[in-house]
């Protein structure tokens, strides 16, 4: 593998290559770090903590891009993203100070097994387009954990309520927690927890999860920033990429099924969970 | 007045936020790569995509390094694109920190509390950043 390359080849590659990580990640309420990272590593040869570097950026850029339309739009919900990013950013910053305190490997194999759950339960919903009208969570009134939006797809609003908010704040703190002790993103679990436990819309839970995901990478991107891994001529192109990915993206979602965003999903999570199975079982892929 | 708050959305003015910070910090990267450019920093530069010991060029690591990238003679236009990717970065903070008075601008307390807390959550995790570093 080539560590050197021209760097007009490389940033107008690394551009376009943003442009569909943007897309992706604003349809599907993921940073892009699931598909950059991989990509820039693998295929252009660039070192992990750069690639790591330059992700964190892309997500924050997609947040931007995409959460500014959702929010316009009402497909995603400031209240709830507020409510639940408080569990996220406090899990993370307990994974940070535990991460090397306990088993990785452990972690990692849970972590696998939890997704393949996961997975399976997003199989069995696969056809269900909107969640049957919920009883009243006590927590969701109080906390005004609800919403409309008017959506494209079926020319109608749509009006929506949390349910099982405590097991979805419990969730997105152990969303933090791992995603702080493993280093990875978190934007999948955030997705299935506001879809499966707290049974929101999928279009709502991915772009409220578009705008959750932008204030968690913020809380890290200093520490990216201040290590040195935050590569200028490397995370340019990517961040206007992915702007321009993420509007591209959010165009396309708001006239998507719920039911095509959740098997645009499935794949992510089964990938997920796969490659957490195989990391904690200590085997190495190429 | 009341007629303003009853029409005034928390979401418009955070979404503006995100978009017109997101915009202005991509506008400033991509200003500082034409600059680069204009340099000749395209022509034959070959970039190395290891990380090297030391710090390379490009790379900055402070708010100061890039001030002092910016206030140099000749200015260093990567120092220009390195602003953008700074303003995009406190970007979510800022729009949070505006949420805050919004909503309790709306009559919403709690919401307001709660936008509090995420901002004192950020800055904990910049402060913790900064002592492990």
């Amino acid at each position: 593998m080539n560590a050197t390359m021209s760097l007009t080849v490389f940033s107008i590659a690394v551009l376009v290559t943003s442009i569909g990580a943007g897309a992706v990640g604003a349809i599907l309420g993921l940073g892009g770090g699931i598909l950059l990272i991989p990509i820039l590593t693998v295929f252009y040869g660039v070192d992990l903590h750069y690639a790591m570097g330059a992700s964190i950026i892309s997500v924050i850029a997609t947040s931007s891009g995409a959460a500014a339309a959702y929010l316009r739009s009402g497909l995603s919900n400031l209240r709830i993203g507020l409510f639940l990013v408080m569990a996220t950013i406090s899990g993370a910053l307990l994974g940070a100070l535990l991460a090397g305190v306990v088993p990785t490997r452990a972690l990692e194999l849970v972590l696998g097994l939890a997704l393949s759950y996961s997975a399976y339960t997003t199989v069995k919903q696969l056809r269900d387009e909107l969640p049957e009208s919920p009883p009243d969570d006590p927590l969701a009134l109080r906390f005004d954990l609800e919403g409309t939006y008017h959506d494209l797809r079926l020319q109608r609003d749509v009006i929506y309520r949390a349910q099982r908010v405590v097991q979805g704040f419990i969730a997105m703190f152990g969303a933090g927690l791992l995603s702080g002790m493993l280093g990875i993103g978190s934007g999948a679990f955030k997705v299935l927890a506001m879809d499966y436990l707290m049974r929101l819309p999928m279009k709502v839970s991915t772009a409220t999860s578009n705008f959750m995901i932008g204030l968690t990478a913020a809380a890290s991107a200093s520490i990216y920033w201040s290590r040195g891994d935050i590569h200028t001529l490397i995370a340019a192109p990517v961040a206007i990429g992915v702007l321009v990915g993420a509007y591209l993206g959010t165009t396309v979602m708001a006239r998507m099924r719920n039911t095509t965003v959740r098997k645009l999903f499935l794949p992510v999570v089964v990938y997920l969970a796969l490659s957490m199975i195989v990391r904690g079982l200590g085997l190495h892929l190429p | 007045m009341t007629r303003l708050r009853a029409s005034f959305s928390v979401e418009h003015l955070v979404s503006r936020i995100l978009l017109f910070g997101g915009l202005l910090g991509i506008a400033l990267v991509l200003l500082g790569l034409v600059l680069y450019a204009a340099h000749g920093g395209f022509r034959h530069h070959v970039l190395d995509l290891r990380r090297p010991v030391g710090q390379p060029p490009g790379v900055f690591v402070s708010v100061r390094q890039v001030i002092d990238g910016l206030t140099g003679r000749p200015i260093d236009p990567l120092a220009v694109s390195a602003l953008g990717l700074v303003l995009l970065m406190m970007t979510p903070a800022v729009a949070v920190a505006s949420a805050l008075p919004a909503f309790w601008w709306t009559g919403d307390r709690r919401y307001a509390l709660i936008a509090l807390v995420v901002l004192a959550m950020l800055a904990l995790s910049a402060t913790l950043a900064g002592s492990l570093h």
